[in-house]
């Protein structure tokens, strides 16, 4: 019982919360007097609702007038005035079961027999706030890093920047938080250089034995492509038809899109360039409009050397976003890329083809996987961006906030309501805890 | 709080140097010491090679039994919970399919439209130009949220145009671990379209005498309650439903029926249309702009007498002399109350 008093229920995707959230069980609420009830009921919604608020503070936002809803059903509007309820002796005319026509009409069928649960909209005036709201559209992990969000003056409410976590929405009002800030809180931790050295020394032995069972398996598996080759003879027309596709005129969109994007980040504000990378963008701005003029002039080019320039272009524009240590590692990953390069193309002189129709389907599916969900070091989460763990249980958004996922926007789109069977502002306590915390801020008694 | 974790290692103080001392070279007094006491520490030795914590007197602070209970779940039942399930639905507690908090029932996960059914309201609003009303009707789906959805797709359309990249991962993860509806023929609705608020004047009950012979309606019912309070009639959001139904009861034709329903929500937006641009006209109307070259000034007619009792009404404009400002005062909320 005392255990259970200690467990504490908080807005947060923390596996320890999720524990709690599984383990929780309903108070016994007869053996204590009802004022102590009342405070444990307190104590623990408010341990949950908004802990990050100080308690005058939400004695403010309190309201005693419990938001509710009736869903009208049109046909019973217009088959029904109403004056059906008041009939026969005042309440409505006896139901008659072997007579099909004494059937009293209802609003809505069966489901209008569910009560509507009031005392679980007790924290309505919670979800209001703007760094609840946050956290409910799924932007942040937790309240307080929702919190943190709005005051690091990361979230706009209608395009501008709102800095008080404490802002009540209106219905209506759309908020947008910035997308690296949401894939930074939802994504998994980014691996640091410490931690990274820690795991080569303790793994090194481990690593050095799998390569030599990896040795091993890459000549079997060398064998198995020399044999597929031997099998598709067309494999040089094929190659040829890779030129065509690279010769077509979306490169021009290429270009464009890769001139907004150094746009881009030389007019972010928050990207500090220094004078060197400046250049190094102004350089790359203006490689990019050179090339877009000269295959305005003449299509004519050679396909692959459009090619290559398109890709050295976003290269260079990648290796601006980063900053100098995360370059340098960049570099160290490019090195391996091109060592890798280097030893494809020896396998290939060495006779392996060109790749045949569903193997290039599969390059370029992988390729646009690729491009979605690139390989970034500058970012501050781990890349490719992948959902945190235990983070799927919490998963939900409530029906008062429509959310835009693709632009990290939603909106507010009404006060949260109850309606027969369910209120709308989500709470793990039961009705009654519910209950004993409202009837604790009605402050009567 | 999270669990400590304690090393299982030796504490390295005294008993790394024991052994040395014992065998050749680590400090003199230590070896003589050792020599005169020698079989305590020999025999503590040679019991636990390992770690010899029987030195201390102290109890080695464990996890007590609730935070054992926590470790085992988390390492047993709690791994399902991890990982989202990856076929498209919800990872709730006690593999529930719409309750992520067990112990509350009367909180749902409903679902939310997938990218395919925004895809689908925005074109049936900007692209085929129907009425809110109609599409709201047409695919079940609030009038705010359709309203909301479009302002959203409009917001991502500039995005594209200007090359801002989308978090588009995220986007794909998170519709892969919620319910989602895609507005399908064959679904049920998504959500009631036809909420009204209650008002707080309809919770209580009243004794209203009334004649045997009176038809008494909803009409009546909203009057006993208040002078002021509308009948559910009026407060619905989209009345053309019920006109809808009238409609049908009377056997008109379904198609011809919907004709006339898409005729009247396209009516009844142009009104509230008109009568938005009536408001701003008149606002304009009441301005005097003078254009010069750099600034362009606004002019408007006040009534200055217009302060209130208190000479801080909500709509006086100016500083009025004696009156001081609040609005830097300590424990004043400066948060603004609305954004536009």
């Amino acid at each position: 019982m005392d255990a259970d008093c200690e467990m504490k229920l908080r807005q947060t995707w923390n596996k320890y919360n999720l524990y709690n959230l599984f383990a929780y069980k309903k108070t016994p609420h007869i053996v204590r007097t009802h004022f102590q009830q009342k405070w444990a009921a307190k104590a623990a919604t408010r341990g949950y609702h908004g802990e990050h608020i100080k308690e005058r503070q939400w004695q403010h936002m309190f309201s005693r007038r419990l938001l509710s809803v009736v869903d009208m059903d049109p046909e019973y509007m217009a088959k029904h005035d109403g004056s059906e309820q008041g009939a026969g002796r005042g309440s409505g005319r006896d139901w008659k079961p072997d007579d099909p026509t004494t059937k009293p009409a209802r609003n809505g069928g069966s489901k209008s027999a569910l009560p509507t649960p009031y005392m679980n909209m007790t924290y309505a005036p919670m979800e209001r706030r703007l760094d609840v709201a946050v956290f409910r559209a799924l932007f942040a992990s937790s309240a307080r890093q929702a919190r943190q969000f709005v005051v690091h003056g990361a979230v706009k409410v209608n395009g501008m920047k709102m800095k008080y976590p404490g802002y009540l929405l209106n219905p209506g009002d759309m908020f947008q938080v910035d997308p690296d800030k949401v894939m930074l809180a939802t994504g998994r931790k980014k691996e640091t250089s410490f931690a990274k050295q820690k795991t080569a020394k303790s793994g090194a032995a481990l690593a050095r034995q799998a390569k030599i069972e990896a040795a091993g398996e890459g000549e079997e598996a060398a064998t198995e492509v020399d044999q597929a080759s031997t099998k598709s003879g067309e494999a040089v027309a094929e190659g040829e038809a890779l030129d065509e596709i690279a010769a077509n005129p979306g490169d021009v969109a290429t270009l464009k899109k890769l001139l907004a994007r150094a746009k881009f980040i030389a007019d972010s504000p928050s990207a500090d360039l220094s004078a060197k990378r400046k250049k190094a963008l102004r350089t790359v701005m203006k490689d990019v409009r050179e090339l877009m003029k000269r295959l305005g002039k003449a299509s004519a080019n050679r396909a692959d050397t459009k090619g290559n320039l398109v890709d050295d272009l976003t290269a260079a524009l990648s290796k601006l976003e980063l900053s100098p240590a995360e370059q340098r590692e960049a570099e160290q990953a490019e090195y391996k890329k091109e060592a890798e390069a280097d030893e494809q193309k020896t396998l290939a002189r060495k006779g392996i083809p060109m790749l045949s129709d569903l193997e290039r389907k599969i390059l370029e599916e992988s390729m646009a996987r690729e491009a979605e969900n690139p390989r970034d070091f500058s970012k501050p989460y781990a890349t490719p961006w992948q959902p945190r763990r235990y983070m799927s249980p919490f998963v939900f958004i409530p029906r008062y906030l429509e959310v835009n996922q693709n632009i990290c926007a939603a909106v507010y789109l009404r006060h949260p309501v109850a309606r027969q069977g369910l209120a709308e502002v989500p709470t793990p306590f039961e009705n009654l805890t519910n209950q004993l915390a409202f009837n604790w801020y009605l402050r009567r008694g | 709080m999270p669990p400590r974790i304690h090393s299982s290692g030796c504490p390295p103080l005294l008993l790394n140097c024991v052994p040395e001392s014992i065998s050749s070279s680590c400090s003199s007094s230590l070896a003589v010491r050792s020599s005169s006491r020698p079989l305590a520490w020999m025999t503590a030795q040679t019991q636990s090679p390992r770690c010899a914590n029987n030195f201390s007197t102290t109890a080695p602070r464990g996890l007590n039994k609730v935070q054992r209970k926590m470790r085992e779940w988390i390492k047993g039942p709690g791994q399902q919970f991890a990982e989202p399930t990856g076929e498209g639905k919800p990872n709730y507690l006690m593999g529930s399919t719409d309750r992520p908090f067990p112990i509350n029932p009367l909180f749902k996960s409903q679902p939310v439209l997938s990218d395919g059914a925004r895809e689908k309201i925005y074109s049936a609003v900007m692209e085929r130009g129907m009425p809110l009303k109609a599409v709201s009707a047409r695919y079940s789906v609030d009038m705010r949220r359709v309203a909301a959805v479009v302002r959203m797709k409009e917001v991502e359309r500039q995005w594209e145009a200007s090359g801002k990249p989308f978090a588009k991962p995220y986007a794909k993860a998170i519709q892969g671990m919620l319910p989602i509806q895609h507005l399908g023929p064959d679904e049920p609705a998504f959500e009631p379209i036809n909420d009204i608020h209650v008002h707080s004047y309809t919770m209580q009950q009243v004794f209203q005498p009334a004649a045997e012979s009176k038809h008494f309606t909803r009409v009546d019912a909203a009057k006993a309650f208040g002078e002021h309070i509308l009948p559910a009639d009026e407060k619905m959001r989209i009345p053309e439903l019920i006109q809808l139904e009238r409609d049908l009861e009377l056997g008109i034709e379904p198609a011809d029926a919907n004709k006339k329903f898409l005729e009247a929500t396209r009516e009844s937006e142009k009104a509230f249309a008109a009568t938005k641009e009536a408001q701003l006209q008149r606002e304009e109307d009441r301005k005097t702009r003078v254009e010069s070259g750099r600034f362009e000034f606004r002019f408007e007619r006040i009534n200055a007498g217009a302060v209130g009792h208190d000479g801080r009404a909500r709509g006086a404009v100016g500083w009025r002399y004696g009156v001081p400002f609040n609005d830097r005062k300590r424990g004043v909320v400066k948060i603004p109350t609305k954004v536009e």
